[in-house]
């Protein structure tokens, strides 16, 4: 009896390291907010290769660039699979795998029904190219959007007091001048009567998080005709902080108006300078705002939300005034010293497919980057302003520069910034020249 | 038999530090993909360039003034307060609960608390009648909030040590000068505060030196801002030497620096407060 559980136990044992040592190990590194919609992509995945044990390691925003690139760089291999940020695109090309060269040189991994250009033109390149290599697959479509309290807004009384007062319709700003008007609309220190304490929710701390709220304040003057005829066409790599040129724009006119109207809005809003991506969506979430500009991810924590209930009626998502909103949104690559290159490959295929881009989005809320994904009846259903919103917004969208230097030239100019919003500098073309200087050393320019 | 030891600990220490003194020479980014290139004191003539380097010695210093005294005084009066006092098993407990928090939980229990709308401290002010503060998008305010929790995390460490000395203190000179007709201030004067003098000065380098390389509450709470307002000169160390994409060589040089200002203050405290002939070094 003894003898036989030990022969059972042994054979077990046996079985379970030469299954161990069989399967496939995929680690996939990602960012906390891909992590959950990446695991259940994994599960899928290894139900239908059992072959295959995929590791999911979310890591900090602030965390997961910097471990990339000293990954690659050293050439550890220590990942096999990561979600990066599109801004990172330029560091981190050297050492990620090009999965065009790597597609040609093994045909047969090639997912037949894969379908490369159903992907959204602007996400295709974004969240998959450095110049000509192809370092990703998009995974997340991001552009920020401008979600607002539909109820409000459509509330008869506060229509005919907006137009009393304003002298046309109660609507969603289409443009920054607009936004004020409506913003100091629903703020109570303005006009008692409002239903909200603050008519908009600003996130405008010293992180990069002031990076891109400011540009989406400076596209809407970078992106007119105005703009490209005075700074040349936005190169995607640089980005409409640039010129076409490869010189800092913001520098300018267009760079003191877009931070003027930042300035101007920051009364109607609840402490904006020491809010960030919590504070905002708390302030919106438990009904203390009309309007914020945020990223999608915030739908799934407003859904549970009891005083955005019917969530239907009472929240509408629309483009960003000016509409340039700031793009955002990851790739999803591999490692150029991956040992597992090729299960890696059918596995971010099958992660960024039609299937898995559309399980992202119903059951995550990370946004399609296809446009089969953003057309589908079933995601239209249950998300019916993406048609209008959606592919426009990230069509329409301001970049941020995805070259090396960006964290170093971000801090800088956040730096400014915050200091200008807190009344420390005055908000100058001399300012804005004294960043651009400091960008352009850096750059060697 | 001591030999593997000091191998180990030169491995350990002296390796690294010589390693970060050679990198200060170089210009050596990983975001770059080049190879590292001699550039002399370059790094170094570009951090006396650099505002945001010269900013951040800024409120670094203002720590140091404001912090580091309140800390050693609080904690000079918490240990003698609390002293044969009722519950002081209790309350000597509790006091030591903020030092054992990581800073990273404290970060962000004292973010939520510094909560413009629904922050307790907000609440607890407007009970008074005091109207909503931003604690963390006023210069005064978030400097003023950083310090705070520096206090708030640190006396307890401050108080631990003198609490240590004064129980180790030989009771019967104290009682000897109270029958000499002595009040407990002047025990306290000339008896007690000499005889922890030694201990007090070890706090203080101790907590001179943790101030100047405060990283991870800014990190957590204020992240620099509003504009430079905390912006401490380690959490620019960070930054550069890994969020910039591990800018090694301008990294390196800050270190130096920082390692420089670290040396000459201890220095100079060591030899303003007479440390060696108090510590018989």
């Amino acid at each position: 009896m003894r003898k036989g559980i030990v022969a059972g136990l042994a054979v077990v044992l046996v079985f379970l390291f030469v299954s161990v040592a069989w399967a496939v190990n995929l680690v996939v590194w990602s960012s906390p907010d891909n992590a959950d919609a990446l695991h259940e992509l994994a599960q899928n995945f290894m139900q239908k290769n059992p072959d295959v044990q995929i590791e999911i390691t979310p890591l900090s925003w602030e965390v997961l660039y910097p471990r990339i690139l000293q990954d690659l760089t050293s050439g550890a291999g220590s990942f096999d699979v990561t979600t990066w940020d599109l801004m990172t695109a330029g560091a981190i090309a050297p050492g990620m795998l090009d999965l065009e060269a790597f597609a040609k040189e093994h045909p047969e991994l090639v997912d037949p029904n894969f379908d490369d250009e159903d992907f959204i033109p602007t996400a295709k390149y974004v969240y998959g190219y450095w110049k000509d290599k192809r370092i990703g697959y998009p995974f997340y479509g991001a552009a920020m959007f401008f979600f607002y309290r539909k109820d409000l807004f459509s509330d008869p009384a506060l229509q005919a007091k907006f137009k009393a007062e304003y002298g046309r319709d109660l609507a969603v700003p289409k443009t920054w001048e607009e936004a004020k008007e409506v913003a100091k609309f629903f703020t109570k220190k303005f006009n008692p009567d409002s239903p909200t304490e603050y008519g908009i929710a600003l996130m405008l701390p010293r992180t990069h998080t002031l990076f891109y709220m400011y540009l989406n304040f400076f596209g809407p003057y970078r992106r007119s005709p105005e703009g490209i005829a005075k700074f040349g066409k936005v190169d995607l790599d640089w980005g409409d902080y640039f010129t076409a040129d490869g010189l800092p724009a913001f520098n300018s006119e267009e760079g003191v108006r877009a931070l003027q109207d930042v300035i101007d809005l920051m009364q109607y809003a609840p402490d904006p300078l020491g809010s960030d991506y919590g504070e905002t969506l708390e302030a919106f979430g438990k009904g203390m705002v009309a309007m914020v500009p945020q990223w999608t991810a915030c739908l799934a924590s407003w859904k549970e939300s009891p005083l955005l209930q019917p969530f239907e009626e009472k929240v509408g998502v629309a483009v960003m005034p000016g509409g340039t909103p700031v793009s955002g949104g990851w790739g999803l690559g591999i490692n150029a010293a991956s040992k597992n290159k090729e299960v890696a490959f059918r596995f971010i295929q099958y992660a960024t497919s039609k299937e898995g881009d559309k399980i992202q989005w119903l059951k995550y809320r990370i946004g399609p980057t296809r446009k089969s994904v953003v057309e589908d009846p079933e995601v239209l259903a249950d998300s019916p302003w993406l048609k209008e919103a959606y592919v426009a917004s990230l069509d329409g969208a301001s970049h941020r520069p995805r070259i090396p230097e960006e964290p170093r030239l971000e801090d800088i100019l956040v730096g400014t910034l915050s200091e200008v919003l807190l009344g420390q500098q005055p908000n100058s073309i001399e300012t804005l020249n004294l960043v651009a200087s400091e960008w352009k050393k850096i750059l060697g320019k | 038999m001591i030999l593997p030891l000091l191998v180990i600990l030169l491995g350990l220490t002296m390796y690294p530090f010589g390693y970060m003194v050679y990198m200060s020479f170089f210009r050596y980014s990983l975001a770059s993909w080049e190879k590292p290139q001699f550039i002399g004191f370059s790094n170094y003539r570009d951090i006396l360039r650099d505002r945001t380097a010269i900013s951040s010695i800024d409120f670094t210093v203002l720590l140091l003034a404001v912090a580091v005294p309140l800390e050693i005084l609080l904690g000079m009066a918490i240990a003698f307060l609390l002293r044969d006092t009722f519950g002081e098993r209790v309350f000597r407990s509790a006091l030591l609960i903020p030092m054992m928090v990581p800073a990273v939980v404290a970060g962000i229990a004292w973010k939520m608390l510094y909560n413009f709308e629904f922050g307790p401290v907000n609440y607890f002010l407007s009970l008074l009648g005091i109207p909503k503060i931003s604690w963390l998008g006023t210069q005064f305010f978030s400097r003023l909030g950083v310090i705070l929790i520096d206090v708030w995390q640190w006396t307890p460490f401050v108080f631990l040590v003198l609490y240590a000395g004064l129980q180790s203190l030989p009771r019967d000179i104290v009682e000897a000068s109270f029958v000499d007709g002595a009040s407990g201030f002047s025990a306290f004067r000339y008896i007690e505060f000499p005889l922890l003098r030694p201990l007090l000065f070890v706090v203080l380098i101790i907590r001179v030196i943790d101030a100047l390389k405060i990283f991870d509450i800014v990190y957590m709470v204020t992240f620099g801002g509003p504009g430079s307002s905390t912006h401490s000169y380690s959490f620019y160390i960070y930054k550069v030497g890994v969020s910039f994409g591990w800018d090694i060589g301008y990294a390196s040089a800050l270190s130096v620096l920082l390692l420089i200002a670290v040396m000459l203050l201890v220095n100079l405290l060591i030899r303003g407060l007479r440390l060696k002939e108090t510590l018989e070094l």
